[in-house]
């Protein structure tokens, strides 16, 4: 409890400095009322979440070593972080192939899918003939092709890029349609009564548009994407972290199985954090307050 | 009146100077009217009806849903062709959308991923027309509209009055020789369309656009217009035109002149005879 109750302090120092005549009685709070300003900033639910995560590795650790669990059965957080540190070289190397994979697999998932949801939405006889097929494919299991695909281009990144794609375009591809659709007929008339040509009413008016839905649609694809990507690579790679756990698997090597589920979570963290990034880009009206 | 008004007033001449306003068109539609459908199931949503509409006049068409209001302006702009009939702007026959125009619906149709002023400038991009010159016209029409500071809002961080008044400014930036409004108040509340209305007018005596306002409401008809042209539905005809004397600029508060309610009677009349109204 010691840092805490050191923060703890700082933060009520800083309340003094900060003087205001309403918030008075917060200040006796002490700890509570501490805590209850921590909640509110994103720097304070950062360090509340550091601190509970410490706190668990460490009952772990202390668990494991009082029961004498052994390493192969429940590895200590002491093992596998260090794994993290002493394999750091084998463990990127795995986790950048990962990463190549998403993306191949995400971009090809979106350059697919919004061209089609154009075509899809704008052509009538398109949607009738294609959409049930689409909705198959949507239903069915992606990962049940790896083992196709594994006979048509050979175990490999590629194969987990492919499923990848598949596994991100339905989502990509549903909302992209629902946001072409969902654009007003008379949006349309205004860009006709401007003089934009076809090109132009796409780009200036249809597309972005349509954007908001294709980003949720896309923000739903990296979540499949990198759940998808381990997956595929567990069946049908051989690089990256998915293949890297299976094969630590068939060494029973805890250590760089919970190693390779850390750098996963991490990869995973990286490429929501970066789809936000980018939703921010595109809606700033979102973020910019008022 | 409006003459000597629209020199006294000094960002008038400034809107005036920077765009070299153009004057307004004259609009004459013979017989136009809109057939969907055909054979037995065709239906006709409008017409057939005479429009004339001398360059400069503010005209409204005021009827109940279903008349075929909105139907008129898609016709009037040529961004729909008629079934029968013909439309001539500036005595020429309208074949394809006119360019000349600018248009405000009842939702404001803005882009969310622009800006307010990106919003207005898309005119300058699609037409290919000098930056700076429209620039100033925005700022001017910001100015004018009481846009200033919403500049380098979006759209979401704008009220529903500030998106319409920025709607309203995209439609008039190119300085156009028609503006045409299909209900452009209609989502808005009482208090704020009065003060839209009024700075509309205001714009209007300036720039003296042709005007086809599409409107619900008796007051905003009669308060805005040189013209009241009363539609009945199914088929949607023209079945009154009443022409408006009142001093210019009209007030807040229409019910200060007598003859507002004499108007806004007959309107009330021919609705009833109708049957739009049954009390």
């Amino acid at each position: 409890m010691g840092p805490i109750m050191g923060m703890n302090r700082t933060m009520t120092e800083e309340r003094t400095a900060d003087y205001r005549p309403s918030l008075d009685n917060g200040r006796e709070g002490g700890l509570l009322a501490a805590i209850g300003q921590l909640r509110g900033s994103f720097a304070g639910s950062a360090l509340i979440a550091l601190i509970s995560i410490a706190a668990l590795l460490g009952l772990w650790e202390w668990l494991a070593i009082a029961f004498d669990v052994p390493t192969w059965l429940v590895p200590k957080p002491s093992d596998f972080l260090g794994r993290l540190v002493s394999d750091w070289q084998l463990i990127v190397g795995h986790a950048v192939a990962t990463s190549i994979t998403i993306v191949e697999g995400f971009a090809l998932g979106v350059l697919v899918a919004v061209p089609l949801a154009l075509a899809i939405s704008s052509i009538g006889a398109l949607e009738r003939g294609l959409y049930p097929v689409i909705v198959f494919l949507n239903i069915m299991p992606k990962t049940v092709v790896g083992p196709i695909l594994i006979i048509w281009f050979g175990i490999g990144p590629l194969v987990a890029a492919l499923i990848v794609f598949l596994m991100c375009f339905f989502p990509v591809l549903v909302d992209a349609m629902a946001g072409f659709k969902a654009v007003d007929r008379r949006l349309f008339y205004i860009s006709r009564s401007m003089g934009a040509g076809a090109w132009q009413s796409f780009a200036k008016f249809r597309l972005p548009a349509a954007m908001p839905h294709i980003v949720s649609g896309m923000k739903i694809g990296v979540v499949k994407a990198v759940e998808g990507v381990i997956i595929a690579e567990f069946i049908a790679s051989n690089k990256g972290l998915g293949f890297m756990i299976m094969q630590a698997s068939s060494f029973m090597d805890m250590p760089l199985m919970f190693a390779g589920l850390i750098a996963a979570a991490i990869v995973a963290l990286l490429f929501n954090g970066l789809m936000s990034v980018f939703e921010r880009q595109m809606m700033p009206w979102a973020h910019t307050g008022h | 009146m409006t003459a000597v008004q629209s020199e006294t007033n000094p960002s008038a001449s400034a809107l005036a100077s920077s765009g070299g306003s153009s004057k307004g068109a004259s609009i004459h539609a013979k017989g136009i009217s809109k057939i969907y459908g055909s054979g037995e199931n065709a239906f006709r949503a409008l017409g057939p009806i005479d429009l004339d509409i001398k360059p400069g006049e503010f005209v409204s068409l005021i009827g109940p849903s279903g008349c075929g209001k909105s139907t008129t302006l898609l016709l009037v702009s040529g961004l729909e062709p008629p079934s029968e009939g013909r439309v001539e702007v500036d005595g020429m026959p309208l074949t394809r959308p006119i360019s000349e125009v600018g248009i405000v619906f009842q939702d404001h149709l803005l882009l969310d991923f622009r800006t307010a002023l990106k919003n207005v400038m898309l005119q300058q991009e699609i037409r290919g027309l000098d930056k700076a010159e429209l620039r100033e016209r925005a700022a001017n029409l910001f100015d004018r509209l009481g846009l200033k500071g919403a500049e380098d809002r979006y759209p979401r961080q704008l009220s529903g009055g500030m998106r319409q008044r920025v709607s309203i400014a995209r439609a008039l930036v190119h300085d156009p020789s028609m503006l045409l409004m299909d209900e452009p108040f209609g989502a808005l509340d009482a208090i704020t369309r009065t003060q839209i209305r009024h700075d509309l007018e205001m714009l209007w005596l300036e720039t003296r656009k042709t005007v086809l306002f599409i409107t619900h409401s008796i007051e905003e008809a009669v308060g805005l217009s040189d013209r009241v042209l009363v539609m009945s539905t199914s088929p949607g005809r023209i079945v009154e035109e009443i022409p408006i004397d009142l001093p210019r600029p009209r007030p807040a508060h229409l019910g200060e002149y007598p003859e507002f309610s004499r108007y806004a009677q007959q309107i009330y009349e021919i609705f009833s005879k109708l049957g739009v109204y049954r009390f």
